[in-house]
């Protein structure tokens, strides 16, 4: 079962290579954003894999386990904790910032970074 | 056990809450934040030092490896997080102050904001768990984004989400670092780690170990806004009203030394994590000094000198030995307060002119006199002119820098004083002491007095640490004394 484990930990590194790829050189705004949340779901998906057991079972005690047999066999739960954690997180950062967006495409009228987020006191040099 | 002790972060996260929740209730939401913004200094002050153990899960001896580990999240109460948690609670009820007084009707959310950003940096203090430090890490940037996009200065929400952006690079890299430090040694509390760290259950020469070194380093240096993130930094200063920056400013603060100090328990094994920390705090002053000498927005200026100063903590941390350690927090202590009375200085300046371009203004010594000497008063501090707090740390650097056979550090440190004396006495001439242009309109504007009551509060903390450094480095060098 360990090419289960590689596959997971491929999968993540290349969720985050490619959210990298997209969220330092991309120019639409909306893909960027679509990077970082690749960047969290490759992390996530990394410490989920570090719970993993192979042949392991539900990391819940039942009665009538052997209690050795159940550490030896169980997943890491830990891990799993964490990472629900971090979806919220994720999931409330990616609220705020798509609502940004929101607001600064009524004002800009386009999705372009280049436009959007260009050098503010250079925006203020040229306002003036 | 200690039961006042979580109280600190969920009385201003409850707080922030309810206030979002009735703030159609103007008076009722005005009055609760006061008395709220007041408990918040007084709780860790009436609170004992000790640890607390969520759900009362104490440490347990794990019977494979006879090694003692913690189950559940610690809190841990020294004078360190008492001093910083006294005083961010101090700067936050001033900033509360200033803003229920500066306006008629309040905003639930922007107060939600302040009390949010405030319980995050106390958790971060406490924790004794890296995860949780990040969770409230996070929370924070949250809280910082929307005081800056709340603020009604041009192109705060441009900054906002640039900000954003960068932190939601920056936030998965260092989490994906606390995930391979999970790897290694199955836990996230920091004291189990650093356990098994110096103990040799780790090898600290494996890439896995460097490569979660680099990680969570990347991340602080986003957090502490140390180059390659010191221009961010200090536009978000630059583009949230002037209170809001001055607990922003305190807040970085707070979340550098509480992630260098959990990375310095962890990593100090490693020669290269104390060679890192002061080449980018060197680099931090360098380019803190010089972009602050080219700026002619004030508040822009205020942002890069805060930079500069970040350089000074970091210094003193990656310096490593007892004193420099206790230099560096003292000088954190410092930088808070200093920074903290600029930016409602000059905030209260704005507010005056409705001007932030310094060529544009002249002549403010005659017609607010008090805001000036306080302001000339707060920059000597930051310059390091004795007898004022700043003069304490920097020189307790300079000595811990000699002390440790570097003295072309120690000159270093000095230029760069010498260096944001001349902006802060030439921004100052600019500003207050040569003619007024004729352009410029002040008459019949005046200072909120609140602004004024918080810089007198602020340049009392200044000159009492200043005369007697005492009340805080002795405390500092025990708990240094502590975690080495």
């Amino acid at each position: 079962m360990a090419y289960v484990h590689i596959t997971i930990l491929f999968t993540a590194a290349l969720l985050i290579i490619i959210g990298l790829y997209s969220a330092i050189f991309i120019d639409n705004i909306i893909k960027k954003i679509i990077g970082i949340s690749f960047i969290e779901e490759g992390v996530n998906l990394f410490i989920v894999a570090l719970g993993y057991a192979p042949d392991g079972v539900v990391p819940i005690i039942m009665p009538g386990m052997d209690p050795a047999w159940f550490a030896a066999n169980a997943a890491y739960p830990l891990p799993f904790g964490l990472v629900l954690t971090s979806i919220v997180i994720g999931a409330s950062t990616l609220a705020v910032m798509l609502a940004l967006v929101m607001v600064l495409y009524r004002r800009y009228g386009t999705l372009s970074t280049k436009v959007m987020l260009a050098d503010t006191s250079k925006q203020e040099e040229y306002n003036e | 056990m200690n039961e006042l002790i979580p109280l600190m972060v969920i009385v201003p996260l409850m707080a922030g809450l309810l206030i979002s929740a009735f703030s159609k209730f103007n008076k009722a939401t005005k009055i609760f934040a006061f008395v709220v913004a007041i408990c918040l200094p007084i709780i860790p002050l009436a609170s004992n030092y000790g640890l607390h153990y969520f759900g009362g899960y104490e440490p347990i001896m794990d019977n494979v490896t006879n090694v003692m580990f913690h189950p559940a999240i610690t809190y841990s109460f020294t004078f360190l997080q008492q001093i910083f948690i006294g005083m961010i609670g101090i700067l936050t009820f001033l900033v509360v102050f200033i803003y229920l007084t500066k306006y008629k009707e309040v905003s639930g959310p922007y107060l939600f904001l302040l009390f949010l950003g405030t319980a995050a940096v106390t958790a971060m203090l406490l924790t004794d768990d890296i995860f949780h430090m990040f969770v409230f890490f996070e929370i924070l940037a949250l809280a910082q984004v929307g005081i800056v996009a709340a603020s009604s200065i041009d192109y705060s929400y441009e900054m906002a989400l640039k900000y954003m952006i960068l932190g939601s690079i920056g936030s998965p890299i260092m989490l994906l670092g606390i995930g391979f430090l999970l790897a290694l040694t199955g836990s996230v509390n920091v004291t189990d780690i650093a356990y098994a760290v110096h103990n040799g259950l780790v090898n600290i020469t494996s890439p896995v170990f460097l490569l979660s070194l680099g990680l969570i380093f990347f991340g602080w240096l986003y957090a502490s806004g140390l180059p390659p993130f010191h221009t961010i930094k200090s536009g978000i200063y630059s583009k949230a009203e002037p209170h809001g920056a001055a607990l922003l400013q305190s807040f970085t603060v707070i979340s550098m030394i509480s992630i260098v100090l959990i990375m310095f328990r962890i990593y100090s094994v490693l020669p290269i994590f104390e060679v890192l920390v002061v080449f980018f705090s060197i680099l931090a002053m360098i380019l803190g000094v010089s972009l602050a000498l080219t700026q002619t927005d004030f508040r822009r200026m205020i942002g890069f000198l805060a930079v500069g100063e970040l350089g000074f903590i970091g210094l003193g941390i990656g310096l490593g030995t007892p004193y420099a350690i206790t230099a560096g927090l003292f000088q954190a202590l410092n930088e808070i307060i200093i920074t903290a009375l600029l930016f409602i200085g000059f905030g209260a300046i704005v507010n005056a002119t409705n001007e932030v371009d310094t060529r544009k203004l002249g002549g403010l010594l005659a017609y607010h006199p008090k805001v000036s000497i306080m302001l000339l008063i707060g920059g000597l501090a930051m310059a390091g002119v004795p007898p004022l707090s700043g003069f304490q740390s920097k020189l307790m650097l300079v000595q811990a820098s000699l002390s440790c056979g570097y003295p072309e550090i120690s000159i270093l440190a000095i230029m760069v004083s010498i260096a944001t004396f001349v902006v802060f006495v030439k921004t100052f001439y600019t500003m207050f002491l040569r003619p007024k242009p004729n352009d410029l309109e002040v008459e019949g504007k005046d200072v909120p007095r609140a602004m004024v009551f918080a810089m007198g509060i602020l340049l009392i903390i200044i000159v009492l640490l200043g005369i007697f450094p005492d009340i805080v480095i002795k405390g500092i060098s025990t708990f240094v004394g502590g975690i080495l």
